[in-house]
């Protein structure tokens, strides 16, 4: 190839190649602009509306609203009411119950994937997995069969004459806490696997070769590197499990009240839009200040990751 | 050329070997990937195995660093079992390929790491340190983290990582594969000047001939699972000990003779004494052949092609029989004394310097 040959190859690209290299070559947001017009459709035009049904007063005709002044007693009436602090309270305590609970239950399982051999990684990949195939709901309903008054918890031990009566589990507190723990425990599992495998297995050795115990290969390489994963699994399952409405509807028994269970009763059966818009942002604002506190935390345990690709 | 590196004599073992690998197997399955490898190092010795991909090297060394359990034979120590002692009580310490860097510590948590986990802290620890970094000439790195290191520092890190808990048996497994050639060949002649300094016994992995010999008092063989020959650098390229190992390491011509009575008729005419008998196969280093005019001698052939490297000559020659030979010779004059298609006939200089080996 000549040097005269190089400029003119560039000039002769057509307009529809330079449009392609513009949007592969990461500068701007090209990539991004057909996302975020989705986004905004979907998911900001929506908020915004619901963001001024909660700051104003509404009067609907017909499922329609023919008049809407601005006003902030519904906040203030929210802010005031003891039956909000409760019920978010609740939400907050099964929320982060939750995510300690599958931290406790995942963290272990990632280990053994860590350190297991070919098969006991295959098994937890396939037993963590598997019920992200089935959807929320149904895996909700097989705990009714399992916690239920002649379910399978009750019938053991009740045939092991244990109890004569059957435990009341189900539509309390214990069966929406064990039921978001399973249902959530693979959201934890899969980041930390996800971060623990991207470590060189031989750091482990390299730990045990400088004469460090297992427990000791444990406490001063494998958890400080897998903090990235942690946080992110925290996050999600803590924010799943703050919003969740099926798990508390569905084992609740209908009168277990969340942050989300309240919304829509107040939106589906009692139409106060503007009551479930101020509980909604309330529900938004506490999720989004409890994700800061964990990325700060994160954060501070993993500056080393900071001088990276510097 | 080769020839030129410090050597030490490998020494009469008298006392107890540092490091006894008796009779060593193991297998993955039904793969048998170590076969009854036995090797004693001595004291302040650096040997080095050697062999091809997948022959078991570093199946071996996790062996002895205790990372994998032998199946048959055993690992001494000073002459202390190590089957039953566990990985973080060897007086091991290795240094892997990839270096194996705690990413999230700096690089003197990383060098005090296994002071911490022997419980040693505080002024002591830091000296240590300090010593161990001053060794690698990192005193200034300390306060770094590995991400932030050349590859070269991050292995001299790596180093002065084990060299900290004074190991009293050193295991490198290919240390310089993810340097560049020239860092490397650098790398190569520090290390075992260090190792020397410090009096450490090592052993050292590498598929690398001329990285074995330059840095190894002696160099292990190894072919698919087993040692061929432990020797000094100079034993193991004059005296292979089987044919296997002088195909291996160097260039080397082979063919085929039948011996009897003691000895073994050489294709120019000479004779050498062997205690092989029937169908045997000679080896010859090429600078062991010399060419001469054709008339000269009963061994015939062709040049084939030949190059100049540097102060040497190298030709390649098909004898009258059809066997493919290489001759190298010291550039005397401009020219090459033999064009390519030149009937040339050849001749041993040396025929004590063949080696003899039963036919394969
Ligand atoms: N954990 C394992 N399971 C099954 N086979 C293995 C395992 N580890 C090693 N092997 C096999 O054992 C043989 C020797 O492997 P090893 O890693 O010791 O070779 P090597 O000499 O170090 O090779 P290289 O020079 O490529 O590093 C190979 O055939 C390899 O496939
Ligand atoms: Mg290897």
């Amino acid at each position: 190839m000549t040097d005269a040959a190089v400029p003119q190859q560039i000039s002769g690209r057509g307009l529809g190649e330079r449009l392609i290299d513009a949007l592969l070559s990461g500068r701007g947001i090209w990539p991004a602009v057909p996302a975020i017009i989705v986004l905004m459709v979907v998911a900001v035009v929506p908020f915004v509306i619901l963001l001024s049904l909660g700051f104003s007063n509404i009067v609907v005709s017909r499922g329609e609203i023919v008049s809407q002044t601005f006003s902030l007693a519904h906040l203030t009436n929210a802010l005031t009411d003891p039956l909000y602090w409760t019920t978010f309270q609740r939400s907050l305590n099964l929320a982060l119950t939750t995510t300690l609970l599958c931290l406790v239950f995942g963290y272990p399982v990632a280990y053994l994937f860590l350190v297991g051999g070919k098969w006991t990684k295959r098994a937890i990949l396939i037993l963590t997995i598997a019920p992200l195939l089935t959807s929320g709901i149904v895996r909700t309903y097989a705990w009714l069969v399992i916690l239920g008054g002649r379910g399978v918890v009750n019938s053991t031990l009740m045939n092991l004459g244990l109890i004569d009566q059957p435990l009341r589990i189900m539509n309390t507190h214990w069966a929406v806490l064990i039921g978001m723990v399973q249902i959530h425990l693979p959201v934890m599992i899969l980041p930390l696997i996800a971060v623990m495998s991207r470590h060189d297995s031989r750091l482990v050795e390299a730990s045990a070769n400088l004469g460090a115990s297992r427990l000791a290969t444990l406490r001063t390489i494998v958890l400080p590197l897998s903090v990235p994963g942690i946080g992110t699994g925290a996050a999600l399952v803590f924010t799943l499990s703050y919003t969740t409405f099926v798990v508390p509807q569905l084992l609740g028994g209908g009168n277990y009240l969340n942050a989300a269970t309240m919304i829509y009763e107040q939106v589906v059966f009692s139409l106060e839009w503007s009551k479930g818009s101020v509980s909604s942002l309330i529900l938004m604002v506490t999720c989004l200040i409890v994700l800061v506190a964990i990325a700060l935390v994160t954060n501070h345990f993993t500056r080393w990751t900071k001088g990276r690709d510097a | 050329m080769m020839h030129q590196h410090p050597r030490t004599a490998s020494k009469v073992a008298s006392s107890v070997p540092v490091l006894r690998i008796g009779a060593v197997g193991k297998q993955f399955g039904a793969t048998k990937v170590l076969e009854k490898c036995s090797l004693d190092v001595d004291e302040g010795e650096i040997v080095t195995l050697l062999g091809p991909s997948g022959c078991g090297k570093t199946t071996l060394l996790r062996c002895i660093a205790g990372f994998l359990d032998a199946d048959q034979g055993d690992v001494r120590i000073d002459g202390q079992d190590m089957g039953p002692i566990p990985v973080n009580r060897r007086p091991v310490g290795v240094v892997f390929q990839s270096y194996a860097l705690f990413p999230h510590m700096t690089v003197a948590r990383n060098v005090a790491y296994a002071l911490k986990m022997q419980g040693i802290r505080g002024a002591e620890a830091d000296r240590r340190v300090a010593g161990a970094l001053a060794t690698v000439s990192l005193q200034d790195f300390g306060d770094r983290y590995p991400s932030q290191l050349s590859g070269g520092q991050q292995q001299r890190v790596a180093i002065a990582r084990v060299l900290v808990m004074e190991p009293r048996v050193l295991l490198l497994d290919e240390p310089f594969n993810a340097l560049d050639a020239k860092l490397r060949s650098s790398m190569q002649v520090e290390l075992r000047q260090l190792i020397k300094r410090l009096g450490l016994t090592a052993i050292f992995v590498t598929h690398d001939q001329e990285e074995a010999l330059t840095m190894s008092d002696r160099i292990a063989i190894m072919r698919a699972g087993r040692i061929e020959q432990a020797a000094p650098p100079d034993e193991i390229f004059d005296y292979p000990a089987t044919a296997y190992v002088a195909d291996f390491i160097g260039t080397s011509n082979f063919w085929k003779a039948s011996a009897a009575g003691g000895t073994v008729p050489l294709p120019d005419g000479q004779r050498r004494q062997t205690e092989h008998s029937g169908d045997v196969q000679i080896m010859a280093r090429p600078h062991n052949l010399k060419l001469a005019e054709p008339e000269a001698g009963e061994w015939r052939g062709h040049v084939q092609f030949h190059r100049t490297i540097g102060a040497l000559i190298e030709y390649h020659v098909e004898t009258s029989d059809g066997v493919l030979l290489q001759v190298a010779t010291m550039r005397q004059e401009r020219a090459a004394p033999f064009d390519d298609g030149a009937a040339v006939s050849l001749h041993i200089i040396d025929p004590t310097y063949c080696a003899v080996y039963p036919a394969s």
